[in-house]
């Protein structure tokens, strides 16, 4: 989110655009922008690396489904989510587990800001929703 | 066979785990009444979010990385990082005749405490206003109830007329009264079987008012029978700005309702000076740029959108709109009135000094008109009220000068004279709307010169005696006037002796 100061959002924006290679991001170039920032000190360095990790964690996200899931994964599963996410999107997704056994039964899976649910849990939510 | 079984078995197994997408993000900040969300990257203008404590809000600003809401409904129970789902559906609510008699809260939840509204439709609250292919001029007449009004600025169905003035004007008493006449109109109309007899029903939304003003406007609702043709939607002044914002779209949504299924609907928003108020405070807080007196840029959009939606529709019914401004010190000038005239089909202008004065309702006959009513006014009321505008008009200036010097010719004497018993005629107690027929009468006893010999200060007397008269008597020749709607030679004959006959029997 904008932290509302049009210089630091804008400095941290562009600071984004140098860590990405081929729309994805770079952990040589962010660690290339970091030096920088050690080096040059930009007014208030502070405000502008929280505004950018903000914007490189929305950035791997956007890269990433996060799949959680209760009880055990197949290694099948997992590629399969990837690979269908990366022709949804039409960019490069990977996937990675993690467990949550609140959902009872099923997937929850997050990409960016976009959820698919098919847990137990949440089918539940819905029906406690509907009625 | 247990595997055709199995099978259909399987695929139903497949269909109820099929995954639901859901568009989410994470509360960053809330305040007043405002949550701004970082994620929601499908979400769509004023589309309505799921917050996670059952409140909704909706999206009115999409920012590159952010999205900021108003929130409608508890706003105590979030918190930063929770999360926000979009639904895919633009706010609306319940419609119809179930609401009828109830007052309702800008979402249409009952606030009255009689039960649950079995609304069998819903209407989105934001809808783009009839085209022009469909629109029909206005020629059908919608009776205040109020002489002033209906013989010199008549209302039309389908009409926008704006009701202006000063705090403590009698703004909301000129609303009322006229919701009080349509259900006095409906209750005779309807009983007496005429199949080409349409009704109107009335929708009153109270924005930013005290909540002891809206229960003052439900008595007297009540009280005069009117509340079972009406919709009261209350988003009193301690509700949060986000309600009062939609309030008069709600209602207006409610309104059009009756509109696209064949009936004719009245709102009246009272009033919009305090919309956009709310308005102005929601686009502060969601950092819009601000303008004059600042107001957003939209403030213009946010009352003609509104009010484009009042109409007459071909083939189908009409919505007629009273909004309410309030003025400071008389002020027309303002950005708000302004802006309001504009987009309105002609206002009353209330006046504080005529008020004081005893003159209530305390309308001013220069400063008010009507531009499309005319073509709805009754040919009875053109008759014998044709002239009265422009009489008033000259009266008022004369009276002007008639105070410099005392030495006036005859003609202008008895002008001034005229003029003076008609503005005591169109005296008017609240909450007591006058049939047009009634009217008809007492303003034909006017041409006629039947208040002639009555002395000024007692015309109010004297036509309170001539409509009690008129009430209990002729009962017959008011239905004859109700129902011809102009006046020919065999109704004039008995008018006049109608009227000479209370005038024979009046002792002053
Ligand atoms: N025709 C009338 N005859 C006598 N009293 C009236 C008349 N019209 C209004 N009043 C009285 O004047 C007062 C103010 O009326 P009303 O509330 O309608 O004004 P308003 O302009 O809506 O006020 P506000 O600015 O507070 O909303 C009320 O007490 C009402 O009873
Ligand atoms: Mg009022």
């Amino acid at each position: 989110m904008a932290t509302g100061n049009k210089q630091i959002d804008a400095l941290a924006r562009q600071f984004l655009k140098l860590s990405l290679v081929e729309g994805s991001v770079s952990p040589e170039h962010v660690t290339g922008v970091l030096a920088y920032v050690e080096k040059h000190r930009p007014p208030h360095a502070a405000a502008v690396l929280k505004a950018y990790r903000r914007l490189i964690a929305a950035e791997i996200a956007r890269g990433q489904a996060v799949v959680e899931h209760a009880g055990p994964i197949d290694p099948g599963v997992l590629s399969a989510i990837a690979a269908t996410m990366t022709t949804r999107y039409r960019r490069p997704v990977t996937s990675i587990a993690r467990r949550n056994d609140a959902l009872l039964a099923g997937l929850r899976v997050r990409v960016g800001d976009d959820v698919y649910e098919s847990s137990v849990a949440g089918q539940l939510g819905a029906l406690a929703d509907a009625v | 066979m247990s595997t055709v079984l199995e099978q259909i078995e399987q695929q139903i197994a497949r269909l109820s785990t099929k995954a639901v997408r859901k568009n989410t993000g994470t509360i960053r900040a809330v305040a007043d009444g405002v949550a701004k969300i970082e994620g929601l990257s499908d979400v769509m203008y004023n589309e309505m979010v799921q917050f996670p404590a059952g409140a909704i809000g909706i999206a009115l600003n999409l920012e590159e990385d952010e999205v900021g809401c108003v929130v409608l409904g508890d706003i105590s129970t979030l918190k930063e990082g929770d999360e926000v789902q979009t639904t895919g559906r633009l706010l609306s609510v319940p419609v119809g005749r179930a609401l009828l008699g109830r007052t309702v809260d800008a979402l249409g939840n009952p606030v009255d405490g009689k039960g649950p509204i079995a609304a069998k439709e819903n209407y989105p609250v934001e809808k783009i206003a009839p085209g022009i292919i469909v629109r029909q001029s206005v020629s059908q007449p919608l009776f205040t109830g109020i002489m002033a009004i209906d013989s010199m600025i008549p209302i039309g169905r389908g009409q926008r007329e704006l009701i202006i003035g000063d705090r403590g004007t009698g703004k909301t008493t000129i609303a009322i009264d006229t919701i009080i006449n349509q259900a006095k109109i409906n209750k005779v109309g309807l009983a007496s079987g005429d199949p080409k007899f349409r009704p109107v029903y009335s929708i009153y939304v109270a924005v930013g008012q005290k909540n002891s003003n809206i229960v003052r406007t439900l008595v007297a609702l009540e009280a005069a029978g009117a509340l079972e043709y009406t919709i009261i939607v209350a988003a009193p002044a301690a509700d949060n700005p986000a309600n009062q914002y939609l309030a008069p779209y709600s209602g207006a949504a409610m309104g059009e309702w009756f509109m696209e299924n064949g009936m004719d609907a009245l709102i009246v928003y009272d009033d919009l000076s305090k919309h956009a108020v709310a308005y102005r405070q929601i686009s502060l807080i969601l950092k819009r740029p601000s303008g004059r007196e600042a107001y957003p840029g939209d403030v213009f959009y946010l009352h003609s959108r509104l009010l484009e939606r009042a109409a007459r529709l071909e083939g189908k019914g009409s919505l007629t709109a009273l909004p309410i401004i309030e003025t400071l010190a008389g002020d027309v000038s303002a950005y708000i009135p302004t802006n309001v005239i504009s987009i309105t089909d002609g206002q009353i202008f209330l006046e504080t000094d005529l008020f004081n004065q005893g003159i209530r309702p305390a309308v001013s006959v220069g400063l008010s008109v009507s531009r499309v009513g005319s073509a709805a006014q009754i040919k009875a009321t053109k008759q014998v009220g044709g002239k009265l505008k422009g009489e008033l008009a000259q009266f008022r200036e004369l009276a002007a000068f008639a105070q410099f010097g005392s030495d006036l010719d005859a003609k202008t004497k008895a002008q001034l004279d005229r003029g003076s018993r008609i503005v005591e005629l169109f005296k008017q107690p609240a909450f007591n709307p006058i049939p047009i027929e009634l009217q008809v009468a007492v303003l034909f006893a006017m041409q006629k010169g039947f208040f002639e010999s009555v002395d000024v200060k007692k015309i109010v007397a004297a036509a309170q005696s001539l409509k009690e008269f008129f009430a209990t008597r002729k009962d017959a020749l008011l239905a004859e006037i109700r129902n011809r709607a102009a006046l020919d030679q065999d109704l004039e004959t008995k008018l006049q002796a109608a009227c000479a006959e209370w005038k024979g029997a009046f002792t002053a």
